[in-house]
């Protein structure tokens, strides 16, 4: 198990090793700013390090070992303090394949089952968009702390449902929206919140990829359940599975969520039976006259997964995490010319000399905003504060608003889409 | 008929800036006296300019005109885009006109010296001499009749580097010339710099040379008019904790990089010229340069060369002409 790949880069270390490193570069990305260290879902990560008793230990469950699953258990056989102890799947090859590399966990092909199996604190929830509520209600019915992957649900009722039944479970929920976690994205919302671009005036966020997004069949009967992507009766497609997370970013940046939405989207190129679109164009309204700009389609790559944040005084590029000034600051010489001649001075001013030629790459192909390119993208983070707020007992303030924004948002872009007309954010949603 | 008010004090502040990454230096453009939506559209024309200078001149870009002859022209005759041409048989008729200081095929002597400068090494005569056989614009055949360009040598490389920024200056003040654009001031990583008209508080743009140790002081003010400045020389160069000398320059006399810290500016009405005569001048002995610049006209020039003393380093006049 422990030759299991990490994102976190940490396999050639012994287990000892792993986990003192791995809380340590917990505790430097947490301790890195006072802003971030203010982010609510950071705080389970600033708790003291996890100790060997029992008591310290979190025993979790995945419903759902596909892609995701499978990614997530990678990672939590790694975090510090928890104990895969079930797993959950009704395609028994995938349930086979989970078991293999968790000694010991008990395989159930029922969640409810699962649920009741005694000792269990919580679960992650890595199923098919249409499943998230049905099994995030049973799991704080069954009195379980839940982390589901995103979008939250199937339907805005479906949000509100699950956000009503967390409201009264005083459990752990937390939703599968990496950024949260990621250093840069962290660092990107701290030089936003400082007004280091300006007012934020427009974001833009694209993922294009080229390949049919389908999953292999080994007999047709199964092409519902294993490309539920594609079909209307179990997901949103491209908007709930990749669009959900920069309208995570951009409400979260903004401060707030849109309040009406525009969009066309089609089926232009894999006519091959899908039911969900391939192409998808919505633009989000906000009540402070900003607009998000989202577009995702998958016959072409080559602009591929950005989110782009614009002010007037620069642009930051989420996924690549650099930052652009709107006007690279000239040399000094230059700016006492530019004094001179607005204040009324004739003066010499010292400007000329050999060629100055950029120090470094960064002047010219924006600045790098974490020094360091972690190799976690915030998920391996996100589990870890999952089951560090279990061991406290403490849910996580702001988590499900997160969630509720983005999974609501990216559900009125697929019915502006469908229904051809602007949809607004719906009265009365309580997050 | 009712009098017209009188302009605005502020009538000169009216200042638009804006630098961007150009030609693997910093490109600034000052321009006084004209709106803010019409600078705007000037800066996306100076940039479009800018852009297509780089794709025909750089060495960088593996798909530029200059990339291909690189390539190709030893093997073959290369027939590059007309531009292009142009721009070579210039540098050609330059390198005649400067008696040879002036040499746009110095690259893999540049290149011999810098990774060797790094190591605090100096390249072997051997080495010198045999990257002395791979330039020399001698070797570089310009088919007048098919416009065609072949290199005789193996390893031969051209390198449009500073020429390309006085070209470039050239186009964008036409630009802004057929913008009606009356006062302003371009530069490339402050070496090159352009000015039209003057400055709006004076008759001139009164532009210092910078003490290379101390960039806030100036060392000596030309006072320009219409017309351009270019700097060439060396530079204190600071790795791995130790100020060095970077042999930027190359004599093609000799071989081997200028030396000492220098620095030798020109101010001329062409920004190409000025380019050009910045960098020949610095590799031309002090005795032969008035002969070099007797067939040019309108040229002012001033060499400071930086002198140790007691630890620190002190700007000295060592050479002017036409002051």
């Amino acid at each position: 198990m422990d030759s299991e790949s990490s994102p976190l880069s940490l396999s050639g270390l012994s287990g000892r090793a792993h986990r003192r490193e791995f809380l340590k570069r917990i505790a430097v990305v947490a301790g890195s700013s006072s802003l971030l260290a203010e982010l609510p879902w950071w705080s389970p990560l600033r708790a003291a390090p996890v100790g060997n008793s029992p008591a310290d230990r979190v025993r979790l469950g995945i419903i759902g070992v596909g892609t995701r699953g499978t990614l997530h258990l990678a990672h939590l056989l790694r975090t510090p303090g928890v104990e895969v102890a079930a797993l959950c799947d009704d395609y028994e090859p995938h349930l086979q394949a989970g078991l293999e590399r968790v000694k010991g966990a008990k395989g159930f092909s029922d969640y409810r089952q699962m649920l009741e199996m005694p000792g269990l604190d919580g679960v992650v929830i890595a199923t098919p968009l249409y499943l998230h509520a049905r099994m995030c209600l049973d799991a704080f019915s069954a009195g379980k702390h839940v982390f589901c992957e995103k979008s939250l649900a199937y339907t805005i009722d479906e949000c509100q449902a699950i956000a009503d039944a967390y409201r009264g479970s005083r459990r752990v929920f937390q939703i599968g929206h990496q950024r949260l976690f990621s250093p840069s994205f962290l660092r990107a919302y701290e030089m936003v919140s400082n007004g280091e671009i300006g007012p934020v005036t427009q974001i833009r966020a694209y993922w294009h990829r080229n390949g049919d997004w389908r999953n292999p069949v080994p007999d047709p009967s199964l092409e519902r359940r294993l490309n539920w992507r594609l079909y209307r009766a179990y997901s949103c497609g491209l908007m709930t599975e990749l669009a959900s997370h920069h309208m995570q970013v951009a409400n979260w940046f903004l401060g707030m969520h849109p309040t009406s939405c525009v969009g066309f989207g089609s089926i232009n190129f894999w006519k091959d039976g899908r039911e969900l679109y391939d192409n998808v164009n919505v633009v989000y309204r906000y009540p402070n006259g900003t607009h998000v700009i989202y577009d995702s389609l998958i016959s072409n790559r080559y602009y591929g997964c950005q989110i782009e944040i614009m002010g007037p005084k620069g642009t930051i590029e989420g996924e690549t995490g650099r930052l652009f000034a709107e006007n690279p600051p000239p040399a000094p010489g230059i700016v006492q010319l530019i004094n001179g001649i607005e204040q009324g001075f004739f003066e010499t001013v010292p400007v000329g000399g050999p060629s100055w030629v950029p120090d470094l790459k960064k002047d010219v192909r924006g600045r790098l905003l974490v020094a360091e390119k972690s190799s976690d993208d915030g998920t391996a983070l996100s589990l870890a504060a999952f089951a560090s707020a279990i061991r406290l007992g403490e849910p996580i303030a702001g988590m499900m608003e997160q969630a509720c924004r983005s999974g609501v948002c990216v559900l009125m872009g697929q019915a502006a889409m469908e229904q051809q007309r602007e949809i607004a954010w719906p009265e009365g949603f309580r997050e | 008929m009712k009098e017209s008010p009188e302009p605005p004090s502020s009538l000169w502040a009216n200042v638009f800036h804006r630098s961007c990454f150009a030609m693997n230096t910093r490109f600034s453009m000052v321009v006084v006296g004209i709106d803010a939506e019409k600078a705007e559209d000037l800066a996306i024309s100076a940039e479009r300019e800018l852009c297509a200078c780089e794709q025909l001149m750089s060495r960088f870009d593996p798909d530029s005109p200059v990339s291909e002859l690189n390539r190709h022209a030893r093997e073959k005759a290369v027939e590059p885009p007309q531009a292009l041409w142009e721009i070579l048989t210039l540098c050609r008729d330059y390198w005649k006109r400067t008696g040879g200081a002036f040499d746009i095929t110095q690259w893999p002597l540049n290149c011999l010296w810098r990774s060797h400068l790094e190591r605090c090494e100096e390249p072997a005569e051997e080495a010198i001499a045999e990257a002395r056989q791979q330039t020399g614009m001698q070797y570089l055949d310009l088919d007048p009749i098919v416009h065609a360009v072949q290199f005789q040598r193996k390893g031969m490389s051209i390198d449009l580097g500073g020429f390309g920024k006085g070209f470039a200056l050239e186009r964008l003040a036409n630009i802004l010339r057929a913008q009606r654009v009356e006062s302003a001031f371009l530069s490339f990583g402050e070496s090159s710099i352009t000015v039209l008209g003057s400055h709006p508080h004076g008759s001139n743009w009164p532009i210092g040379i910078s003490n290379i140790f101390e960039p806030l002081q100036t060392v000596h003010t030309f006072h320009l008019q219409d017309a351009s400045l270019s700097s060439s020389g060396t530079t204190p160069y600071n790795r791995m904790g130790r100020a060095r000398l970077v042999g930027q320059i190359i004599n093609p006399h000799t071989g081997c990089p200028i030396e000492g810290y220098r620095t030798l500016s020109v101010a001329s009405h062409s920004a190409i010229e000025a380019e050009v005569l910045s960098t020949a001048l610095l590799v031309t002995r002090e005795e032969d340069r008035a002969a070099l610049l007797s067939g040019f006209s309108a040229i002012s020039a001033v060499e400071i060369v930086y002198h140790s003393q007691n630890g620190d380093f002190v700007p000295h006049f060592q050479w002017h002409y036409g002051l």
